[in-house]
């Protein structure tokens, strides 16, 4: 029936005329895929080829220097740094953005019902996300800042601390303060994400639960959760690509510093690229970091088909 | 006999004639409509955007400035060279930026292609500056063998010195002196810091940090660029500046840039720091948003153990690129602006001059009491950044140690050993030797 419904649309692409001989029949389709084909081609392929013809060159001599800029990666120790940066960076955010999301969101739905008390949370939480990550940034630093930064202030007046904290001068309170800024403006997403996959839950379903006395743990393991899991990974994955990638806001906030305690490797691939102008050596980090981002996505939409199909 | 000689008179003046043209000067171009030049965003720019309507009427040819900040500058410039395009007519380059412009030959020689001829009321300074390959110091490989010439004349004389409230302390000329004056006045609950750091990772710390490596006698590179920098005394630079010198400063330097010590100073919570000109007319002395004007005095960056200055250089200059289809009229305009006849409206406008003449000028000094410390600091001569355009992954790596050890990550000598050991590294993998 399908394959039916193909030819049948197939035959009704083609116009009469001449270009209904067998030629312009075998080349239509050809002709109709070639617009995106080199789009993609133009925007994605070449750009990639480019970059892998980069990462085995010398950016000074253009000499072929085969997998030297990968090996040098391997003995840089900015780039291991960088690369622990990031992964301290990735795991806080990822679950505390996750865990305050789904929680948040749960929380609404079981206490909020009240449709336009629903529309001013749903406009609260889209402002974070609307900001750009530049703006996130400044305003970050206005509030980490030592002396007149309105954190410090804030926890004097109230008593619990008694001496400035050097939010942006030392290595875990700055690394707190990036992932802060990240878990404020993407938090939001996963609430959302989550909030809307709720409100899929089937009413008579929870009800027959409650009915049968299951508290509120229990309708969220066995009724809600299989509803939200697919999401939740799908969140995940975006949530993990993105904070590999974070830069804006952490080259605004600290630079990537105190030392290199923040300099992730989007920062450092920056650096590189285009304040070094080694792009030899950046395209390899990039390849890098496209290889662990395609592995990711990869095993997790591996396990979200498999959720899917069962 | 006779009709031969009035022939040969005849010639003789003919040949005068056409040979007396072609030695003059060749006649400008018709006006283009406008000339496009690239500057940085910020008070760099104020001294020449108040010239530029003199010009405009003088000549009739409108000046357009496309202004980037200040990393986003160099990108721009960087990619439109490389596309050899004629985007821009004039840019203003820093002057670390020199040897990346030089060494790939971006920029039109002033001298050969126009004839530029140096002027003694500039500082010698400021034209080592401007010329590639570098006339003293190390030269990087490949480049010794080029003909040097004059790519860039300076416009903005930045130069870096020190600043100390002159009601509180005296005039430091070593660094015990500053040591001394810190100790005097530094009440972290009033509170009053003895000195601020400017210490951000990068290019704030290494700004900071240079003069006083230099003036403990320490260098990055020999003459052949080998790293000699894990010495005593960069350890002990080091240690002066992230242990001594933090005992008096505001807490959280580590993250300080320009902006954050300009407040301290202009709020009354620094006593002494390093200053650059544009933070002083635009900051610290500007009574709109300064509680401390008339109290600041200005002085050399102070000695260090061995009696040597070293104030940093980071002049910003005025060049031509090699793809602009209006060089000849972009010369006319940098002869102009730089010129001693504009010198004066230029710094009345709030420009950062650069001729003796002007920084030594009486009157000028009353009313801009830092030129004497700048003309000082231009004298001494002023230290430049290493010229190598791997100058920037340098300044990365030695920026990134040494915030680390004012943040107490790293001590002095593990911040030094690991700097030396990865820019080693660095100039290897550059070419620079095996």
């Amino acid at each position: 029936m399908q394959g039916t419904i193909v030819k049948a649309g197939a035959r009704g692409l083609v116009a009469p005329g001449p270009l209904s001989s067998r030629s312009s029949r075998y080349w239509a389709p050809y002709l109709l895929v070639a617009p995106p084909v080199l789009l993609i081609a133009s925007l994605v392929i070449y750009p990639l080829l480019y970059n892998i013809w980069l990462s085995v060159h010398h950016y000074r001599t253009g000499e072929f220097v085969g997998l030297y800029n990968f090996a040098q990666a391997l003995a840089d120790p900015q780039f291991l740094a960088s690369l622990h940066a990031t992964a301290i960076f990735v795991a806080s955010a990822l679950v505390v953005e996750v865990l305050l999301g789904l929680g948040l969101a749960l929380l609404i739905h079981r206490t909020i019902r009240s449709g336009w008390a629903r529309t001013v949370i749903y406009i609260l939480f889209l402002l974070p996300m609307v900001t750009p990550p530049v703006a996130a940034g400044v305003i970050a630093r206005l509030i980490y800042t030592p002396t007149y930064g309105v954190l410090n202030v804030l926890l004097m007046r109230l008593g619990v601390i008694h001496q400035e904290i050097l939010w942006l001068a030392r290595p875990w309170t700055a690394m707190f303060a990036v992932v802060s800024v990240d878990i404020w403006q993407w938090m939001p997403f996963v609430f959302l994400v989550c909030f809307a996959g709720l409100q899929g839950v089937p009413l008579d379903t929870v009800e027959a639960a409650v009915v049968d006395g299951a508290d509120g743990w229990r309708l969220f393991r066995h009724i809600e959760l299989p509803h939200l899991e697919t999401l939740l990974l799908l969140v995940v994955v975006f949530r993990f690509t993105d904070t590999f990638r974070v830069f804006d806001h952490v080259l605004v906030l600290t630079g990537g510093g105190p030392g290199a305690t923040t300099e992730f490797l989007s920062v450092y691939l920056y650096r590189n690229a285009f304040k070094f102008f080694n792009l030899g050596y950046s395209a390899a980090l990039s390849l890098f970091v496209l290889l662990v981002t395609s592995v990711a996505f990869t095993v997790l939409t591996r396990y979200l088909g498999r959720e899917v199909t069962a | 006999m006779k009709p031969s000689r009035t022939k040969l008179i005849v010639l003789g003046l003919g040949i005068l004639v056409l040979t007396s043209t072609a030695f003059a000067a060749p006649a400008l171009p018709p006006k283009p409509a406008k000339l496009t030049m690239a500057v940085v965003a910020g008070g760099e720019t104020k001294g020449l955007k108040a010239i530029l309507p003199i010009w405009e009427r003088e000549r009739g040819v409108k000046i357009d400035l496309v202004e980037y900040p200040y990393p986003t500058l160099y990108e721009k410039l960087v990619t439109a060279f490389q596309a050899n395009a004629a985007t821009f007519d004039l840019l203003i380059a820093d002057d670390p930026w020199m040897p990346k412009f030089g060494s790939e030959g971006w920029l039109v020689p002033l001298d050969s292609t126009f004839g530029y001829k140096r002027d003694p009321d500039i500082f010698p300074v400021v034209y080592d500056l401007g010329s590639w390959p570098p006339p003293r110091g190390p030269i990087p490989p490949g480049e010794a063998s080029k003909a040097r010439h004059l790519y860039a004349i300076t416009l903005v004389g930045n130069v870096e010195f020190f600043l100390y409230r002159k009601d509180l302390v005296s005039a430091p000329k070593t660094w015990n002196d500053v040591v001394a004056n810190a100790k005097k006045v530094n009440d972290p609950n009033k509170p009053l810091y003895g000195f601020v750091i400017r210490g951000a990772k990068g290019n704030p710390v290494i700004s900071e940090f240079t003069p006083v490596l230099l003036s403990f006698g320490a260098k990055i590179f020999d003459d052949k660029w080998r790293v000699v920098l894990n010495s005593k005394a960069a350890v002990d630079a080091l240690t002066f500046f992230a242990k001594t010198l933090t005992q008096y400063a505001p807490p959280g330097v580590a993250n300080y840039d320009a902006a954050e010590r300009a407040r301290e100073v202009a709020t009354g919570r620094a006593a002494q720091g390093f200053i650059w000109p544009a933070e002083i007319n635009d900051i610290v002395e500007n009574p709109a948003v300064s509680q401390v004007v008339g109290k600041l005095g200005y002085t050399l960056a102070p000695a260090g153990p061995g009696g040597k200055h070293a104030p940093l250089i980071g002049n910003w200059l005025l060049a031509i690129p090699k793809g602009s289809t209006n060089q000849r009229w972009a010369y006319e305009f940098i002869v102009w602006a730089t010129s001693a006849r504009m010198q004066k409206p230029y710094a009345l406008g709030g420009g950062i001059p650069f001729r003796k003449s002007v920084l030594t000028d009486a009157a000028m000094n009353k009313q801009f009491t830092f030129f004497k410390a700048m003309a000082d600091s231009l004298a001494a001569p002023a230290e430049w950044r290493p010229r190598t355009s791997e100058w920037f992954a340098v300044e990365a790596i030695l920026g990134t140690h040494v915030n680390a050890a004012l943040a107490g990550v790293e001590t002095p000598q593990q911040a030094i050993a690991k700097s030396a050991a990865e820019i080693e590294a660095r100039m290897k993998d550059a070419g620079y030797y095996r």
